[in-house]
């Protein structure tokens, strides 16, 4: 049971006002890097390689990466922000502040999260930006979007669950290389199979199977719905499998944070 | 209230035990210190006050309230300056400040910062990133972040490790000040054995995780060294005394319990006093007391 204070303010917004700090103090490695990427993305699958494409709902492979790049965006972002702060944070020795000071668990887990969310946002609302003025420019009009609340809603919970991701591996690992392990061999992976480039209904009845069982898959078709309002997986689905997969992964992050390792790499 | 009261603390590590049953307290506005060769567990234990680390059992209070990850009430009675020297990455001194004093709740603390970054030398390195700051600045710097809250305890790790003469000084005339000025409590852990000496009102000594000895600074020397007198002779003479070590020509060497006076020897060597051509004095000291109390221990092992 944790032994908050009533008499004084919590620390959980000047901690959330240092990863904002944080994130606009690094813009070229938080911001741009992230925008050159998919930049890139929609210029080779989006334009060269997906013009000859046609998607079965009618879409074209453009309208159905964008949705996709945005929701990457964002998870990639709020993963990258609090799992970079964590680990920068125990490379300098800093990180120890965070358990000799009157923080409280809930105040470091939102706090960053927030942070996360916050990187996740402007990149996931820059990719789409950008993904629009690239359908703009090739098909000469904006993509419309079909449910700008279940879009948001998506986009939140996908952007929450990474940032908690983040979270909880930074704690975790004792070293970089368990850190990049994580990202390399797990997440990165679960991402590029959720969905963002391809639609699950191509695929064999046991790739299709596989595919149900990352819960990324539910998070990007989730905004492909919000936005196209055609997915491979029912929206409601989707909702209640990314919401879940939120609140244990919040649970996670803060027990990691209870019990995980403060001191210097 | 005692400040800090520490209870048969103990931690291991694997088969190293780093604290074995240590206890000790500090009282209200006392200055105290922590002494002990490397690997003694020093470090461990305040860890363990600060929540960096978890005992294996016992009990720590600071103030009356028990320490602990989660008793955020207590933390906000102490500061930590740790041993290690924190970078900080992307922020500068006055930022980093600033977070410190929020993550304390303190949203305007202006005033307190800019003292202690003029009382701590700071005031014109705070736009500087701290990797641009020396290694003695980077201690007071730490000083400064332990100090933002207004601690009634600090807890001191090796503060001066690496930092030279003059600013070890101001150091020590500073934390003296906030000892007596602000009333603050000060657990310190230092090598400079004549530093603990000078500032300190009692000290324990503490080896292999072991408590060794606690006590008044000047009791602990007074009990655990002698008085080394040095005469010197106009010409050779054989002399005897029980308190008589060596004797190298015409200068003999004696080792004199603080209990016993100069005068208690040369009643012993029923001298002819003209025979006396210079008496030196060396006084025990802090160092002679802590050496005599660890190596005693080594040896009894």
């Amino acid at each position: 049971m944790q032994n908050s204070s009533t008499k004084h303010p919590s620390g959980f917004a000047m901690l959330y006002y240092r990863e904002y700090r944080r994130i606009v103090r690094v813009i070229r490695q938080t911001i741009l890097t992230p925008l050159v990427n998919s930049a890139l993305y929609l210029m080779i699958f989006g334009i060269s390689l997906g013009g000859s494409l046609e998607m079965a709902e009618g879409f074209s492979y453009l309208a159905f990466l964008i949705p996709g790049l945005v929701m990457m965006g964002c998870l990639n972002n709020s993963y990258q922000n609090t799992s970079s702060s964590v680990t920068n944070s125990k490379f300098h020795g800093d990180l120890q502040d965070l358990r000799v000071m009157p923080l409280t668990y809930n105040s470091i887990v939102w706090a960053l999260c927030f942070g996360g969310l916050t990187r996740g946002l402007i990149v996931g609302s820059m990719n789409y930006f950008m993904g629009m003025a690239f359908h703009y420019f090739y098909y000469g009009s904006f993509l419309p979007m079909h449910s700008p609340l279940l879009f948001f809603a998506f986009i939140l919970i996908g952007s929450l669950c990474f940032a908690n991701i983040g979270i909880a591996v930074a704690f975790w690992a004792k070293t970089f290389e368990q850190l990049s392990a994580v990202g390399n061999f797990i997440l990165i992976p679960l991402m590029y199979l959720g969905g963002v480039f391809y639609s699950v209904e191509g695929l064999s009845p046991f790739w299709k199977l596989l595919s149900q069982l990352n819960p990324l898959f539910y998070l990007i078709n989730g905004v492909r719905y919000g936005m196209l309002g055609k997915s491979d997986v029912e929206p409601v689905t989707a909702l209640v499998v990314s919401s879940i997969s939120l609140v244990l992964l919040y649970f996670l992050s803060r027990q990691c944070v209870k019990v995980g390792k403060y001191q210097r790499f | 209230m005692k400040a800090l009261e520490i209870d048969s603390v103990s931690k291991s590590y694997g088969e190293l035990k780093a604290l074995d049953e240590v206890s000790f307290h500090i009282n209200e506005g006392e200055m105290f210190s922590l002494l002990g060769p490397n690997g003694s567990g020093k470090t461990t234990l305040i860890s363990i006050i600060s929540s960096l680390l978890k005992s294996d059992g016992g009990h720590i209070k600071v103030f009356g309230q028990e320490v602990g990850p989660d008793r955020h009430d207590t933390k906000r009675l102490f500061g930590l300056v740790p041993q290690e020297i924190i970078n900080h990455g992307f922020f500068t001194v006055e930022e980093i400040l600033e977070f410190v004093s929020g993550y304390y709740g303190i949203y305007k603390n202006k005033e307190r910062i800019n003292f202690l970054l003029k009382k701590l030398g700071l005031d014109e390195h705070r736009k500087k990133l701290v990797n641009q700051l020396s290694g003695g600045m980077k201690r007071r710097f730490l000083i400064a972040k332990a100090l933002i809250h207004r601690p009634k305890l600090l807890l001191l790790d090796e503060p001066t490790a690496g930092v030279d003469i003059e600013l070890r000084n101001s150091l020590w005339e500073f934390v003296r000040e906030l000892n007596e000025k602000e009333g603050m409590a000060i657990l310190l852990t230092t090598h400079y054995l004549e530093e603990a000496e000078e500032l300190c009102d009692r000290i324990s000594i503490i080896s292999h995780g072991k408590l060794l000895k606690t006590g008044k600074t000047k009791d602990l020397i007074s009990d655990l060294t002698q008085r080394i007198v040095e005469l010197k002779l106009t010409e050779e003479v054989q002399c005897a005394s029980e308190f008589l070590t060596r004797q190298e020509g015409k200068k003999l060497f004696f080792e004199v319990p603080k209990k016993h006076s100069v005068g208690d020897i040369l009643k012993s060597l029923e001298l002819d006093r003209s025979l006396i051509e210079d008496i030196k004095i060396k006084e025990g000291n802090l160092e002679d007391a802590f050496l005599n109390v660890v190596q005693g221990a080594r040896n009894a092992e």
